[in-house]
């Protein structure tokens, strides 16, 4: 919210509208019609201005024949400027010269009056024949067309006029409160919608502002892991090389108790060193500095390659490790050193949570899919279609349940946290495996496998899916590019 | 407050506010069958299918005597939390407020977020609660597991604005909710405007006016007394 007062467009709601202005003219010329039609009288409707809004223009014969005498044209002329300037408070009967007669009455609406209602000339119904001042004034006239024409002006009784005018207020009033209603229903709703963008534009400000901080801390975090990790690694370089110096009796011999405790700080120095090194390209993966070298490779290869590394540790566990991959000739363009560090993660990790009597399955398959919104407009034509590997390692370990499958690519997740102190391991990994697998365009997921263990599925797109898709190919968006598209270079860490 | 000084004319407007179906278009239609049809126009309602206000109700009515001429707006607001512009929206230019609160237990905590909505759309209006002329009224007095009227009487004391107890489905309470809301919110703009100077009567006598046009049968005065505690007008 702003720390200032809002102001508000100005309300309709509030506003004293020009409703009149509001009314479509045809309608109320069309309601004067309707009532001409079943009454013969006719009807016009000023606003408070004195302009007509709603008109009838219709002449009695009587009227016209009148207005061809002289006297008679003077005498209709004062009657209608006395008509029309006629304003009254509340319903008058306002006569003719002839004895016709008008009736006037102010429209209202909401206690304001808006304008007046004019109904006439019409004959009242006592009239039998022209006034003395209307016998004068029409003497030069034949007296006998003019009594004839004067019998065929609509007669009726002022109630009946009263009533004509009540219906036509009350149909007038209906119409006003439905523009009215029209006016203020639309403004309001502008104004609601105004209000609402005023009030998400504020809120959007204060999230990106929020966010940016948020990416800032983040930056500042990942470059602080970054230096640490760096820091640590020199003094760590010296252990583990002078433990294994001492271990390998390069100093003399150690009495084996002591070559025992020298083996202990080596192997805890180098989880110390797997764990700073996984923090490190977490970091870099994080900031977008890890660099990677793209070069044309077969997944078969680099997947038959981690097997024979992982094959002696699973034959010591005793868990059967199958390598069952068919697409030998499917090409990617990876960067195989990393990729090959995420498949030995994975199936190290599905060893080491794989029972002895266990299998830990790997296998292939090729997977094509129409890339694009299915309701796109054009979907046919603009879809673009791309290849996959699908490479699975299936264990008949203890599995992860359902909820936790995306959170164990978190850095330092563990399903469960008792597994890491029998399983040892940095938790770091799998988070990294993830950060390289999307990096190279891919997706990894997990499924559960029957009867019981886990099945990790990874994607890598096609070395001609990359090709043409490059260089969309990038994790975070301020990142400089993240491969190294040239043949030669080596992983810059 | 609008002043057409030529005219003798002030508008007044007063505005319902509270939580969702705490039955502020209740007490509104209430108000327009007790009020005579000739001091009242149409009540303009801004409804949803299901009965739900979408924008605002409103219904004018007027009091005219001596030259001088009142209108007053009675609007109410949306209750619905979605409905958050709208209600600033409405509230913009508030002369008076009255606060209708549902009186079911269960309900309390909705009162109350509610009416923390209005002092803070208030604030964002640059006005603070307490310079607005303000009334409560705790309506749906038929309904079961209801606060006691021992408690909200205890309540009345003890806060600084004229309690109401109502069931405006019923008309019970409506007429007295709303004098008192008029009472409190002329007797401010008097003193802020000097209303009785502009329209050239008391305020009491604008007020005896009003309940006259508008057919009470009571005087105002006892209306605003009928207040749980006992009424500081």
């Amino acid at each position: 919210m702003s720390d200032g007062p809002v102001t508000l467009v100005p309300a309709a709601i509030d506003a004293a509208l020009p409703i009149e202005e509001l009314v479509d003219r045809d309608l109320l010329d069309e309601l004067c019609q309707s009532l001409f039609a079943l009454f013969g009288i006719p009807i016009r409707l000023f606003s408070a201005g004195g302009s007509t809004y709603g008109v009838v223009a219709h002449e009695h014969e009587f009227c016209t024949f009148v207005n061809t005498s002289k006297d008679g044209r003077t005498q209709c002329r004062a009657t209608v400027d006395a008509v029309k300037a006629n304003s009254p408070p509340s319903a008058v009967v306002h006569p003719c010269f002839t004895g016709l007669a008008y009736h006037i009455e102010p429209v209202e609406y909401e206690a304001r009056v808006y304008g007046r209602v004019v109904i006439g000339p019409f004959a009242p119904a006592t009239l039998r024949e022209l006034t003395t001042e209307g016998r004068t004034a029409l003497a030069v006239l034949d007296g006998d067309k003019t009594a004839a024409l004067l019998a065929k002006v609509p007669r009726a009784k002022p109630e009946t006029v009263a009533r004509v005018a009540a219906h036509l207020r009350t149909a007038l009033d209906i119409i006003l409160f439905n523009a009215h209603k029209t006016a203020v229903t639309s403004s309001t709703h502008l104004m609601s919608v105004r209000e609402n963008f005023r009030e998400l534009t504020e809120k959007n400000e204060k999230l990106q502002a929020a966010y940016n901080q948020l990416k800032e801390a983040d930056r500042l975090k990942s470059s602080f892991l970054a230096t640490v990790s760096h820091e640590l690694k020199t003094p760590l370089t010296s252990i583990l090389g002078y433990s294994e110096m001492l271990s390998e009796g390069i100093a003399g011999p150690l009495a084996e108790e002591q070559a025992e405790f020298v083996r202990t700080i080596h192997e805890k120095g180098t989880h110390l060193l797997a764990m700073i090194t996984g923090l490190l390209d977490l970091s870099k993966l994080e900031i977008g500095t890890m660099r990677m070298r793209r070069e044309n490779a077969r997944i078969a290869d680099i997947l038959r390659d981690v097997c024979s590394t992982l094959v002696p540790h699973a034959k010591k566990k005793g868990v059967e490790l199958v390598f069952d991959c068919k697409e030998e000739a499917f090409a990617v363009r990876v960067d195989p050193v990393r990729l090959q560090q995420v498949f030995t993660n994975i199936v190290e990790n599905a060893v080491k949570f794989t029972e002895a009597g266990g299998s830990v399955r790997i296998t292939d398959r090729i997977v094509e899919e129409e890339d694009g919104t299915d309701d796109e407009i054009g979907f046919a034509i603009m879809a673009s279609k791309t290849s996959y590997v699908e490479i699975r390692v299936a264990d008949t370990g203890v599995g992860i349940p359902e909820a936790e499958r995306d959170r164990v690519f978190d850095a330092f997740y563990q399903v469960d946290s008792s597994s890491t102190r029998e399983h040892g391991g940095t938790g770091l990994g799998l988070a990294i495996a993830k950060r390289v697998v999307l990096a190279h365009g891919g997706s990894i997921a997990i499924e559960g496998n029957t009867p019981r263990g886990t099945v990790f599925v990874v994607r890598i797109p096609s070395a001609e899916t990359v090709r043409a898709s490059i260089p969309t190919v990038s994790l975070f968006e301020e990142s400089s590019p993240l491969f190294d598209e040239t043949a030669s270079g080596s992983d810059r860490r | 407050m609008q002043l057409n000084f030529a005219a003798k004319e002030v508008v007044l407007k007063l505005v319902y506010y509270g939580p969702a179906l705490s039955g502020k278009t209740s007490n509104l239609k209430a108000l327009h069958d007790r009020v005579d049809a000739s001091a009242r126009g149409r009540l303009m309602t801004l409804a949803t299918r299901d009965d739900r206000t979408l924008f605002f109700d409103m219904l004018p009515l007027a009091i005219r005597g001596d030259g001088m001429s009142l209108r007053i707006k009675v609007f109410t607001v949306p209750g619905q939390v979605v409905h958050a512009s709208t209600r600033r929206f409405v509230l913009q230019g508030a002369d008076g407020v009255a606060f209708i609160a549902d009186s079911q237990i269960a309900e309390t905590e909705n009162n109350a977020a509610s009416f923390r909505d209005l002092r803070d759309n208030l604030r964002e209006l640059g006005r603070a609660i307490r310079d607005v002329p303000l009334i409560i009224q705790f309506n749906k007095r038929d309904m079961p597991d209801i606060r006691s009227e021992q408690e909200l009487r205890t309540l009345a004391q003890k806060g600084r604005e004229p309690v109401y107890a109502a069931t405006a489905v019923n008309g019970a309470g409506v007429l007295e909710t709303f004098f008192g809301l008029l009472s409190s919110t002329c007797t401010k703009l008097d003193e802020e405007h000097q209303l009785s100077q502009k329209l050239g009567l008391t305020m009491t006598k604008l007020l005896e006016t009003a309940a006259w046009q508008f057919g009470c049968e009571q005087p105002y005065q006892d209306l605003v007394k009928a207040c749980l505690h006992g009424a500081k007008p």
